[in-house]
């Protein structure tokens, strides 16, 4: 429960830290969180939304979405087509910026400071929020090149040796090591499918992220392929704060510990997965759950 | 309505009688197709042969190498260039060949018309490197006038009416009898290629213009291509969606359909007459053809980075780079190869463009060859035009010559175009 009322209390003063103000009674959330069954550990709230809303010139496609996202965690976005899922997620690292016409109003706070604050540059905020899209999209360049970008534009590595240092500890831990180590200055175009997907998160972590934001990374990919990402995920998740957007429930049940139901715009339940999937309390939630509709 | 039944057999054969007709229509589609493509291979090769059968005969030539004694009494010592050799050459060739001059010369004029007046430069050279020679007996060697060169290559002969030549039949025999005496030789006709534009056809080269045609792509290149390639750039990755950019956008199409005989009198008028840059040079023809290019360059480079896979894009911005970096490291060289192909097919189209060069004084006849962007040029589409209206007949080989070295010049561009795309192509 501690954790609980701490995030409720950074929600309500924003950037400010919340051990230096005043204690007062924690206001009711419109969030229901359930409390956590123990199993998978939950870390403490990296994201904070609150109220967010995004326009598409007049087409309002997601409606005042509040929403805690804890580090060390893989939170699911479910729900069927169109709901504003990906809309959200792309909230999460202003994507939304580049779309002309779109407007993203509410507040989302990732570690007390408001990402859309005019203080925060757009450029700063992706290197500490990854993001690995539907479609493999690696660079049209080399294996090496394409995991040494994100080091590279941001300078983070000093010397040629610590970049080549970068570029296999992060091509390890996206396990993709072992099978590229002797064709590091090969296309990475040249890759299966699911060796590119891994690339493009070998290349998010070489800038050693805060956030992984995953758009149905699995989607276009083939079983044997899901299931090494999946495995992926489940390891990443000990470092790194991961949303995933799934169309996949079974995939949302095996990698997540949290999951949020949208639906039309709207975010409908959210709780530990185990809980939406086993007891979800919305009406919607289980029809969709279920496969009634979606 | 009723019900209609259609038995299985009647619908096989509906079946088979549609698909002849099917096949029937595909055939006459593809027959079609091969009619045009022989139409166009068949005009294409007319053009070709015609320019290469009526060119040919420019690529080589007659030189004429006659001993010419240095008569000390009719050469200045102090004035070599003074002299008029040509005459000299023509009595001392006339005695050689036992023929007596009439007391007023006209035989003499008559023969010293066969040679081209490079044998007076050529002699006079001699005499001023060496005024030792003075007094003695020297080969000198020159090409022979455009109309001998003529009958040497068999374009006219005795047979040919006298009001259709202008060689006389005793020129012809003479002629005849300097060639058995082995005076005249036959050769490459390396004077095309590395002299400028003459009214003498022997002497009228095409380097001038080939030199003042790449001076003006230069320059064109140089404006239009970061021009044309910073403003698509813009309009198509930074540039806000709006009325303006629409306008814009609207304006550069209809530019790209603007007659090129326009952007001459833009050119005359602002270049020239406004800013007072010097007419007819490689600079303002380059300019003119600039802005006659822009707007082909604009199109295609903003077509080619629209054809760029928004994916590419995302994962950069992802990465956190910059809009700037997002365009120079990804966007744009994946864009590349369409943008070079844009950029030497609107090079090409300038090289070969006419019209404008007649409003800012390019047709004009300019024998030098131009060292530096700001003297007076031609170019070789306004080289083919001048000789095509020149009265010689030997520049009409020379114009189908032109043609051919214009041409291959235009070929060299695209192969330079197909080879920078190979360059720059890459896999996405």
């Amino acid at each position: 429960m501690k954790f609980q009322i701490f995030r409720a209390q950074e929600s309500d003063h924003g950037l400010k830290a919340p051990q230096d103000m005043p204690r007062e009674p924690a206001p009711a959330l419109a969030v229901p969180t359930a409390s956590h069954r123990g199993g998978d550990p939950v870390g403490p709230t990296k994201i904070a939304a609150r109220d967010v809303s995004v326009f598409y010139g007049a087409k309002q496609a997601l409606h005042e979405v509040t929403l805690d996202i804890p580090d060390k965690t893989v939170t699911a976005l479910i729900g069927p087509s169109g709901c504003g899922k990906s809309t959200f997620l792309r909230t999460m690292n202003r994507m939304n910026d580049t779309i002309p016409g779109c407007k993203v109003t509410g507040r989302i706070e990732m570690d007390d400071e408001d990402i859309n604050d005019r203080s925060v540059d757009p450029v700063l905020l992706r290197a500490r929020v990854g993001m690995v899209f539907q479609k493999p999209n690696p660079f049209p360049k080399s294996i090496f090149e394409n995991v040494a970008y994100g080091p590279r534009i941001h300078g983070l590595a000093a010397s040629k040796a610590e970049l080549e240092g970068v570029v296999e500890a992060s091509l390890k831990r996206a396990g993709l090591w072992e099978e590229v180590a002797d064709r590091l200055h090969s296309p990475g175009t040249g890759l299966s499918g699911g060796q590119q997907q891994r690339l493009v998160i070998a290349r998010a972590i070489a800038v050693e992220p805060e956030v992984i934001l995953m758009d149905e990374p699995c989607s276009a990919l083939d079983p044997i392929a899901t299931a090494k990402i999946e495995e992926l995920i489940d390891e990443l998740r000990e470092r790194y704060c991961i949303v995933i957007v799934t169309h996949s429930m079974a995939q949302a049940a095996r990698v997540s510990q949290r999951t949020a139901f949208f639906h039309l715009g709207r975010l409908v339940e959210t709780g530990d997965t185990e809980d939406i999937f086993t007891n979800p309390r919305e009406r919607r939630t289980l029809d969709y759950i279920t496969g009634r509709f979606g | 309505m009723t019900e209609t039944r259609v038995t299985s057999q009647t619908r096989a054969t509906r079946l088979r009688a549609g698909l002849k007709r099917r096949y029937a229509r595909e055939g006459r589609f593809r027959l079609y197709g091969l009619l045009a493509i022989g139409v166009a291979v068949g005009f294409l090769l007319l053009l070709l042969g015609r320019i290469i059968e009526q060119g040919h005969t420019a690529f080589y030539t007659h030189s004429i190498t006659v001993p010419v004694y240095m008569d000390p009494a009719r050469i200045d010592r102090a004035y070599p260039q003074g002299t008029n050799f040509q005459l000299l050459v023509a009595e001392q060739q006339l005695a050689r060949m036992g023929i007596a001059d009439n007391s007023a010369g006209t035989k003499a004029t008559a023969l010293r018309s066969l040679f081209s007046s490079e044998l007076k430069f050529a002699a006079a050279a001699r005499i001023q490197s060496n005024p030792e020679l003075i007094g003695q007996t020297v080969p000198i060697t020159a090409p022979v006038s455009d109309e001998a060169d003529l009958y040497f290559k068999h374009e006219i002969s005795r047979d040919t009416p006298a009001d259709q030549r202008r060689l006389s039949d005793e020129q012809i025999g003479w002629l005849d009898q300097m060639k058995t005496a082995g005076l005249v030789t036959a050769h490459f006709n390396s004077g095309l290629f590395n002299r400028g534009d003459s009214t003498e056809p022997e002497l009228a080269g095409v380097l001038g213009a080939v030199v003042g045609s790449a001076l003006m792509l230069l320059v064109t290149a140089l404006i239009a291509i970061p021009l044309g390639v910073g403003a698509a750039l813009y309009l198509e990755e930074f540039a806000p969606r709006g009325r303006i950019t629409d306008l814009i956008e609207v304006n550069i199409n209809n530019l790209a359909a603007v007659p090129s005989i326009i952007y001459g009198l833009l050119g005359l008028a602002l270049f020239i007459n406004w800013m007072h840059l010097p007419r007819a040079s490689p600079l303002v023809g380059g300019l003119v053809l600039a802005l006659m290019a822009l707007p082909t360059i604009i199109i295609a480079t903003r077509s080619s980075l629209k054809a760029v896979p928004p994916s590419i894009r995302e994962a950069a911005l992802a990465m956190g780079a910059s809009r700037t970096q997002t365009v120079f490291q990804h966007t744009l060289p994946l864009a590349m190869p369409g943008v070079m192909t844009g950029a030497i097919i609107s090079m090409a189209h300038a090289l070969g463009e006419t019209a404008p060069l007649l409003l800012i004084g390019m047709v004009s006849f300019i024998p030098g060859i131009p060292s530096a962007i700001g003297e007076p040029s031609g170019a070789l589409p306004s080289l083919v035009y001048i000789w095509e209206n020149a009265s010689e007949r030997a520049f009409h080989e020379r114009t189908a010559a032109a043609i051919l070295v214009l041409l291959a010049f235009m070929i060299v561009m695209n192969a330079a175009a197909i080879f920078l795309r190979r360059r720059f192509e890459r896999r996405w």
